[in-house]
């Protein structure tokens, strides 16, 4: 395989707060921030939501967002509202339709931004589906680290040999290794906070708060 | 060993939600002619499921592809999910039902292809409905057009795989499908 590799940047915020206190954080800002009506906040709060995906260690491609909003409103401009602002040959630009098309595509993007920093692996899920999840990521672990045998000139027969060496191994869900009851997301998650501390209080809190304060005020 | 147990199982489905994943990270090594473009290698172990389990099981691997990798790329709490999940259930579903009715005459290539076909035109309704607007229409048979190329091509290497991994073979004999 080409090799590429497929490093991210470290997920700062993960080394301050707990991924259940992130999640909770993301859902309380999803909430207001699909309650903002005013075009110049919701903007600000891309922008701000997309800082803290990328201190959360996420790359955003730009372009791709900057593909998906201009789209949405091209689209939503096909329907004319409101009052008149151009005609581009047989496109006619009008003010609601234009509003409304930036509206919705903000909202799009600014939800993956939010669930970016908010969602990360090492969350745990309730109950035995949650316990499923904890064992595909200890799996997925071992999955990744065979990848470097796997060559583009033979690869169904590189990755047979990889899955024939890692499965069945000793790591049976009977056995009660590492994983199986949620306990280990991996290698990558191991040096993520289990809990809050101070700094991060501080963030997720300022975060939750400002985004409520401005879905009440505008 | 056989892989007899109840348990035996999930864990088997567990690893191959694994492979999804890793599938899926490997995906992001292909270029993408068009920003929206996805081969959807992530289905190959879901079609290679197929032929190891019961349909209950199908389904919570594909429950645990989506959530799985709406945790890894963070996706888990956006339309992505929403729109991920839909595209996926709607896919396993149809590619069982062909699985199961053109078991002699379907092959794992037929299966995928229908499987993407499904989840192109769910996921084209949805954004259709939701995002874009019923002018969004226009686009949809070139979004047809790309889930046929990588149906095909998902499909045409999850049959190779299938008839040539010692691995699957192992599998099928364990679990008593072969």
């Amino acid at each position: 395989m080409p090799r590429r590799r497929l490093r991210r940047p470290p997920n700062r915020l993960a080394l301050h707060a707990s991924a259940r206190d992130v999640f909770l954080c993301g859902i309380v800002s999803i909430v207001a921030f699909l309650l903002q009506s005013s075009l110049i906040v919701r903007a600000a709060q891309v922008m701000a939501f997309a800082i803290l995906a990328t201190y959360a260690g996420k790359r955003i491609r730009w372009g791709y967002f900057v593909m998906i909003v201009s789209s949405i409103t091209l689209f939503n401009l096909l329907t004319p509202l409101g009052r008149v602002l151009l005609e581009v040959g047989p496109l006619t630009v009008t003010t609601g339709a234009l509003e409304q098309g930036v509206l919705k595509g903000l909202a799009i993007a600014g939800l993956v931004f939010i669930s970016l920093f908010a969602v990360r692996p090492d969350l745990k899920l309730p109950g035995s589906f949650g316990g499923l999840i904890a064992r595909v990521f200890y799996y997925f672990e071992i999955v990744l680290e065979s990848r470097q045998r796997i060559r583009a000139t033979a690869l169904v027969s590189s990755i047979d040999d990889a899955l024939v060496e890692i499965y069945p191994g000793d790591n049976g869900i009977d056995s009660g290794e590492p994983g199986a009851d949620g306990t280990d997301a991996g290698e990558r998650t191991a040096r993520f906070a289990t809990t809050t501390d101070t700094l991060g209080a501080i963030v997720l809190i300022l975060v939750a708060t400002a985004n409520t304060a401005l879905a009440i005020v505008f | 060993m056989r892989i007899d147990t109840r348990n035996q199982r999930l864990d088997l489905v567990a690893f191959m939600g694994a492979l999804c994943l890793f599938f899926s990270t490997l995906e992001y090594l292909f270029p993408k002619p068009v920003p929206f473009f996805r081969l959807g290698l992530a289905n190959i172990p879901v079609l290679l499921a197929l032929e190891l389990f019961s349909p209950g099981y199908v389904l919570l691997l594909v429950a645990l592809k989506v959530v799985g990798q709406g945790l890894v790329n963070g996706t888990l709490a956006s339309y992505v999910f929403l729109f991920s999940a839909a595209g996926s259930i709607a896919s396993a579903l149809v590619m069982l039902a062909v699985h199961r009715a053109g078991r002699r005459w379907v092959s794992l290539v037929g299966v995928s292809l229908f499987g993407s076909l499904a989840s192109n035109v769910v996921q084209i309704t949805l954004s259709v409905t939701f995002i874009f607007g019923s002018t969004a229409w226009v686009i949809a048979p070139a979004f047809l057009a790309i889930g046929v190329a990588s149906g095909l091509v998902v499909g045409v290497f999850a049959k190779r795989f299938s008839e040539r991994s010692r691995w699957m073979a192992l599998m099928k004999e364990r679990i008593g499908a072969a």
